[in-house]
């Protein structure tokens, strides 16, 4: 569904492209752990596979994450969603959408793929129950035709999970 | 600081007793806000010269150059105050809604914690100590002296900085309370930061937002919502009303933003556009601008200004825009020669023709609001065509006028007043039917009351409409000067500030809810001035200014040793036999 909005979005700004080519040598150095980048030619889309942290409700399991940089990267954030299937979580939705402040209001051009793998699995980890959001049901029906989580105003209300 | 809520609900009915046109500005009223209206009214004398500020009024109008004058005045206070720079003084006024009292009050309770919540570092910390630096959001290296940071020494280099600061500003007024781009710092970056590195574009777009700021989130001041005015209004709550009339003449109510709707207040006004526009589906709005002529049949559509419509020939029947009925019937009947509001006596009495219907349509609720709409809209658009005719007559006639009674345009303010006190008065008209439409059914004496005054608004109103516009045709369409014209000059002033000060009585009445029903008993007394009113044209301006006045006794006209003159309504005392104002026999 992403696929579309994606294929129309300008190519990546030279500063972006620099930024990006420096993010991905750094995490070849030093990759986040528990996280795998799964290599392509294309630097404006990253999937990176995450591993469900050990003593945490996700232990073992495995998802993906799919990563889309806009042309003006770092100074706007990044699209970032799990790919089907998503975790059970109360912050994502099973469309794979996640409400976590950092990828929308709260991005700063200072952070990086690997400091928002960190914060995705600080998220999961705190995590005590595989459940979707209240509201799952009613917002994937809203975002039908593929439309972006970065066009959804979020309400970050809880800070526990 | 609660207590600006407060203050705002304090303004009821016992404050709009005082006289509103010299209405004193309240700067005693309360505590933590009274502060803060002394800060401004101490310092701000080399603004007063740019500002208009009227005495009377308890508001100020200001245009960009005054907001921002006010804007580096509050600046300038708090940074030589807090001893901090302006760019701090900035950052923290905007964070407390530009409230100068706010900032003193929270700075002095406790420093650090202000200083952390809006990201003001008490030591600005250096770059690092390097000769060469990685910027935090490129990853570049760069030499030392081509990165910058905000007081928390951060170092990005300026490319990044202008990229942030630009995303920033086209994100929004956001762009005000920015930070370090660094996740795990909160340091604010200031103003003098952001212009230093702003392409021009967006530098102008900060600065609009910079001074929208100092309207949009201070609770003193509001923009005039007038479609295209520029201008602000800073409002001192507390005394008076929250009538105000913008220096692009848009008259507007301060705390709801609607237009001004005296004597109505802001919930009936609310209530009343969501029902027209619940309502307006199922309106014939056609009946408000075109109507058959009763006689011949032909659609008359309305393009003067007053209720006396004349069919063109060769029909030229002569009858009431609103009640349809002929206008000859206009007079004792009607209660006032010009008088047309008898909804309510035509639904009891039955007497016309017209009324029968009327009796049938006010059966169920729709046609009774149709009633009140249809009346509401009439003298809207009646404003609408007065305004645009007093824009005529400033731009065309009264030269013309000045030409042709040779009389210096000097000499004809009167009539650009009398212009100016009908739409006005048309204003007021309009905002009594929505009272009259709220005013509840079962209470008989006040809508008895209510019907009565708003007959004799609609009647002063309307001779004076009469009198500036089709009475003053004659002296225009001549070849010199007309003998008489300084008795129309008397007439038409006399019928001016007669109304003037009838509408600002009714208005006052109305606003207290009519009162004075309910303190005398009301029936009886109110049966009294109705049969007054009915019975003769005499005394009645005079007897419903009584009713509603008694907060100033002195306009209390006693009928006994005054009498009213027929024609304009001025009182004369009593031993005269031509009416002072408009010379007139008794």
């Amino acid at each position: 569904m992403t696929d579309s909005s994606v294929s129309s979005r300008k190519v990546l700004s030279k500063i972006a492209t620099n930024r990006l080519q420096k993010e991905l040598t750094e995490w070849q150095i030093n990759p986040p752990s528990g996280f795998t980048h799964k290599v392509t030619d294309n630097l404006q889309r990253w999937v990176i596979e995450v591993n469900g942290a050990q003593g945490t409700i996700y232990d073992n399991e495995k998802y993906q994450l799919q990563v889309d940089f806009p042309e003006n990267y770092p100074m706007e954030a990044p699209q970032v969603i799990f790919l089907h299937p998503a975790p059970l979580h109360p912050h994502i939705y099973s469309n794979g959408h996640i409400c976590l402040d950092i990828l929308y209001d709260s991005w700063s051009p200072a952070m990086t793929v690997g400091s928002i793998c960190i914060s995705i699995l600080s998220m999961l980890s705190s995590s005590t129950a595989k459940e979707r959001p209240e509201d799952n049901d009613r917002y994937v029906k809203n975002c039908r035709n593929g439309r972006s989580p970065k066009e959804t105003r979020w309400w970050f209300h809880d800070d526990k999970v | 600081m609660d207590s600006e809520d407060d203050m705002h609900d304090a303004n009821d009915a016992e404050s709009v007793d005082d006289d509103f046109y010299s209405g004193e500005t309240a700067m005693d009223s309360d505590d933590g806000d009274a502060a803060d209206y002394e800060f401004i009214d101490n310092d701000s004398d080399d603004s007063n010269d740019l500002v208009s500020h009227r005495s009377q009024q308890n508001y100020t109008i200001l245009n960009e150059t005054d907001i921002q004058l006010r804007q580096e005045d509050d600046i300038m206070k708090i940074a030589s105050i807090l001893s901090i720079s302006d760019v701090a003084a900035a950052i923290l006024l905007r964070h407390y809604n530009w409230s100068v009292s706010k900032v003193n009050d929270e700075w002095f309770a406790d420093e650090e914690k202000v200083r952390r919540v809006v990201g003001l570092l008490e030591e600005p910390r250096p770059l690092p100590n390097a000769k060469e630096l990685t910027c935090g959001i490129c990853f570049e290296v760069y030499p030392c002296d081509s990165m910058s940071s905000a007081a928390c020494g951060h170092p990005f280099c300026v490319t990044c900085w202008q990229g942030y600061i630009s995303t920033a500003i086209n994100d929004g007024p956001g762009c005000l309370t920015l930070r370090c781009p660094d996740p795990s710092c909160g340091a604010a970056v200031g103003k003098d930061m952001i212009v230093s590195l702003a392409s021009h574009d967006d530098r102008e777009k900060y600065r609009r937002y910079f001074l929208r700021s100092f309207v949009e989130d201070n609770r003193k001041t509001k923009w005039c919502p007038a479609p295209g005015c520029d201008y602000a209004v800073d409002f001192i709550v507390g005394g008076g009303t929250f009538d105000v009339t913008c220096r692009c003449s848009y008259s507007f109510c301060w705390n709801c933003t609607e237009e001004a709707h005296r004597p109505v207040d802001c919930d009936t006004v609310s209530k009343w556009i969501m029902k027209n526009s619940a309502e307006s589906e199922n309106m014939n709005w056609i009946l408000a601008n075109s109507k058959p002529c009763p006689k011949c049949k032909r659609p008359i559509e309305k393009n003067q200004g007053c209720m006396h419509i004349t069919c063109t020939p060769p029909c030229k029947f002569e009858f009431c825009w609103l009640c349809l009925g002929a206008w000859a019937d206009h007079g004792e009947r009607t209660g006032g020669f010009y008088a047309c509001n008898r909804y309510e006596a035509a639904k009891q009495e039955g007497v016309y023709d017209d009324t029968e219907k009327r009796r049938e349509m006010a059966k169920n609720s729709l046609e009774r609001y149709t009633h009140y709409y249809e009346r509401w809209a009439t003298n809207q658009s009646s404003r609408q065509k007065a305004l645009a005719d007093l824009q005529q007559m400033q731009s065309i006639h009264l030269e013309k006028l000045s030409d042709k009674q040779c009389q210096p345009e000097s000499q004809l303010k009167f009539i650009t007043e009398a212009w100016l006190q009908i739409v006005e008065c048309r204003r007021v008209l309009k905002w009594t039917y929505a009272y009259g439409y709220y005013l509840p059914e079962h209470e008989h004496a006040k809508r008895q009351f209510f019907e009565y005054l708003q007959g004799e608004a609609e009647s002063g109103l309307e001779r004076l409409h009469q009198c500036a516009e089709k009475e003053l045709q004659g002296y225009l369409n001549v070849e010199g000067p007309s003998k008489d014209f300084n008795e129309f000059r008397m007439k038409l002033a006399g019928l001016t500030s007669v109304t003037r000060n009838y509408f600002e009585n009714l208005v006052r009445a109305l606003e207290n809810g009519l009162s004075d029903v309910d303190a005398h008993g009301g029936t009886s007394r109110i049966g009294g001035s109705r049969s007054l009113g009915a019975g003769s044209s005499k005394g009645r301006t005079s007897r419903s200014k009584g009713t509603s006045a008694r907060s100033s006794g002195s306009r209390n006209i006693d009928d006994s040793v005054h009498w009213s003159c027929e024609y304009c309504t001025f009182a004369n005392a009593k031993s005269a036999t031509i009416c002072q104002m408009c010379q007139q026999r008794r």
